[in-house]
């Protein structure tokens, strides 16, 4: 239930769910508290003020991970070392966050923290809702672009008084922009006090790979604060009774060619996948896929399952791939899909609409219908090949 | 017997020729129609796995505008014993928090379940904010990314198997318990009275998605008792600011255009990408 009905209260400093995966940091957290320094760094110049980096740090025996967060930027740690905390749990994690964010003690001694982000990713997703749950705020997923300034704003319920809907200035508003409406829109999302109850913190969760993390500096100086409370059997009833790594069923960051499909595999997409699998073969290459394919859920012959799952996806949330050829079959070229593809070497894409945004990035661009000019293509490319494949 | 209640959503059918625009290239919702939410399909398959095996009563629950009830009828089609629809002009324009507020209200006036399930993500909103904030709300344990699922009524545990980054866990919770489904979920059906009892129930199901007035109802904010500080716009923490089109990627490759049709030219192209693998 939610804890607290703030109005009024005293926000400070920008914080950050570091998660840790086996002792070491995710990439995303390093990236989030190099942005979260550069933010405040601008903050404190802006606002002539002197709010501070800090970071949230759990896990077991993680000494290592305290001061790394330190030398990537982090002017304060919060930890808690121990042992049922090893592997990522929810709800002790956000028990832990919402007693930390709302606690008071050496250090803090401001109602909660005025900006919070979380990486992006399964775990850092769950935490951030929970954890805004518990501390009764407002939280924008997905975003890959912030900035604090103040703003104006006039908003049907959030600056009506009486009856009137007014014009107010809310300062030090932290502009969260996210990629959604699966990726044909743009939002800018903002976390805002009504008249009566405060929304704090300003939350987010962070793209993974949309923020540079800075170099280790061994000089510089952070503070650690343990946080601690007994944790009770009901903070531990769900139980991790066995961990192992996931099979790396299709690893294609480091393959040399790589052919994708889209979902101009629409009108057949068993046919779809099964020519797009022959032409890889003949390319000795693997197959990926955008992620239009894998959120269509396509009813496709069991046996091609394998190939409509996530784990082929490549983009902005999926693998990230540099081929020296990238066969591009029905994908339209998002920008998400184009983050994950475009230091390919050589780029042939096949499409239907002779204005496909992909052809904005391709070297070559084949304008016609994939269930047609693949069958073509490959026999040209058996020939091309020859014995070398 | 294994009581659920499932939640799922509408939203805009994002498959290619549906989409429609505005001027300024954001989404017209007016005329994108309205389907279930692919990834609480999923949840609903988990709940009928959990039906076929165990028996119970499932139960699907949506919030959202009156014409949704087309959405619950599609879930129907998947399967549910009866649908609650959530719905009042003082709930439109809920963040996630909000909504999780309204789920969790309304799950507590049908009864709370052994149960609830929740799809991964939304594909308008994609937030997958949803499905742990009502849980937090409801004070249940939750399991996210849930691929499999199997339950032990006798000592009334969960034993899940999640996607955790790279790596699978097998988790353990008491009931009552929340999962939120992956994805990859997949139900699994080994014995062969399983499989008829899977076949009857879809049968079922789907005669009544053909006839939902008789298992369903609509729920007003005043007949569920909401705080109205806490639904809605006004018990919303976030709002959307601005909404604008995502550019086009620049222009950074000079694209040489052929025809599908031109033999020729695609011969040209094939040597084009052979001479680039081996180089
Ligand atoms: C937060 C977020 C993250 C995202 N991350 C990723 C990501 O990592 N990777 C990714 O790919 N996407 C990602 N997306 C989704 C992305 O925005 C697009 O929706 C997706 O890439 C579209 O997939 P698509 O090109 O296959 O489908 P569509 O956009 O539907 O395009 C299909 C294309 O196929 C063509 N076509 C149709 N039929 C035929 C035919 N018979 N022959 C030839 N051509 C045909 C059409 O002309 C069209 O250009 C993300 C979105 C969001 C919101
Ligand atoms: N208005 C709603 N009514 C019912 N369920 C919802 C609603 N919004 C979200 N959900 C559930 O929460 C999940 C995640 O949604 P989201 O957080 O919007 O990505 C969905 O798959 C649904 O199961």
């Amino acid at each position: 239930m939610p804890l607290t009905w703030t109005s009024k209260g005293n926000y400070q400093d920008m914080w950050v769910f570091c998660e840790q995966n086996n002792n070491q940091f995710v990439p995303c957290s390093i990236e989030m508290l190099g942005e979260a320094r550069r933010l405040m760094d601008k903050y404190n110049k802006d606002y002539s003020a002197d709010e501070k980096v800090v970071a949230v740090v759990f896990g077991y025996q993680i000494d290592a991970l305290v001061q790394e967060a330190i030398e990537r930027g982090a002017d304060v740690v919060y930890s808690c070392d121990d042992r049922n905390l090893e592997h990522f749990l929810l709800e002790p994690y956000t028990k832990l966050i919402a007693k930390a964010a709302q606690g008071k003690d050496t250090y803090k001694s401001y109602d909660e923290p005025r900006y919070f982000l979380f990486p992006a990713t399964n775990n850092g997703r769950d935490i951030s809702a929970t954890a805004l749950a518990a501390l009764d705020s407002g939280l924008a997923s997905d975003s890959n672009l912030l900035y604090i300034n103040d703003e104006l704003i006039r908003h049907p319920v959030k600056t009506k008084r009486g009856d009137k809907v007014e014009e107010i200035v809310y300062p030090r508003i932290l502009h969260m922009k996210r990629p959604d409406f699966s990726g044909f829109e743009w939002s800018t999302i903002l976390c805002i006090d009504d008249e009566e109850k405060d929304f704090h913190p300003q939350a987010c969760s962070v793209i993974p790979g949309s923020f540079k993390a800075l170099e280790r500096n061994s000089q510089r100086k952070g503070i650690r604060i343990p946080v601690s409370f007994g944790l009770v059997a009901k903070d531990l009833r769900t139980k991790i009774v066995k961990r192992e790594a996931l099979p790396k069923e299709a690893d294609l960051t480091n393959k040399d060619v790589i052919v994708s499909l889209g979902r101009g595999i629409a009108k057949n997409p068993t046919q779809g996948i099964k020519l797009g699998l022959e032409l890889a073969q003949v390319l000795n290459a693997d197959v990926g896929i955008s992620r239009g394919v894998v959120t269509a859920k396509y009813p496709v012959d069991p046996a091609y399952m394998q190939y409509i799952r996530d784990v082929r996806q490549v983009g902005e949330t999926g693998q990230k791939v540099k081929p020296k050829v990238y066969i591009a079959l029905g994908i339209s070229g998002a920008i998400q899909h184009k983050k994950g593809m475009d230091k390919s070497k050589m780029i042939i894409s096949v499409n239907a609409d002779p204005n496909a945004p992909i052809k904005e990035f391709s070297d070559v661009f084949i304008e016609g219908d994939i269930f047609e000019v693949i069958p073509k293509l490959e026999a040209h490319l058996a020939r091309a090949l020859g014995g070398t494949k | 017997m294994v009581d659920c209640i499932v939640t799922v959503k509408g939203v805009p059918d994002f498959r290619e020729g549906k989409v429609h625009f505005k001027e300024d290239n954001t989404l017209n919702r007016g005329e994108t129609p309205t389907v279930l939410n692919p990834s609480d399909r999923i949840a609903l398959m988990a709940a009928l796995e959990i039906k076929v095996k165990h028996g119970g009563k499932v139960t699907v629950v949506s919030m959202g505008p009156l014409g949704y009830k087309t959405v619950l009828q599609e879930a129907l089609e998947v399967y549910g014993d009866d649908a609650y629809l959530f719905s009042d002009r003082q709930m439109g324009g809920a963040d996630t928090l909000a909504t999780a507020y309204t789920l969790g209200m309304g799950m507590k006036k049908i009864g709370l379940p052994d149960i609830v399930i929740s799809g991964f993500k939304t594909a308008d909103g994609e937030t997958g904010q949803t499905g742990p904030q009502t849980a937090w709300l409801l004070d249940y344990p939750i399991i996210t990314h849930v691929i499999s699922i199997e339950v032990d009524t006798g000592n009334r545990k969960v034993l899940a198997r999640r996607l955790a980054g790279e790596d699978i866990e097998e988790i353990e919770s008491p009931l009552p318990c929340y999962i939120i489904t992956d994805p990859n979920f997949e139900a699994s059906y080994r014995s062969a009275t399983h499989r008829l009892r899977f076949l009857k129930l879809q049968e079922e199901t789907r005669a009544r998605a053909a006839t939902i007035d008789s298992v369903f109802k609509a729920w007003n904010a005043t007949e569920l008792g909401l705080d109205p500080k806490k639904i809605g716009l006004k018990g919303s923490p976030t709002i959307v600011n601005k909404v604008e089109a995502i550019p086009t990627a620049p222009r950074e490759r000079t694209a040489k255009v052929i025809s599908g049709k031109d033999d020729q030219a695609l011969a040209e192209v094939a040597k084009q990408i052979a001479q680039a693998i081996r180089g």
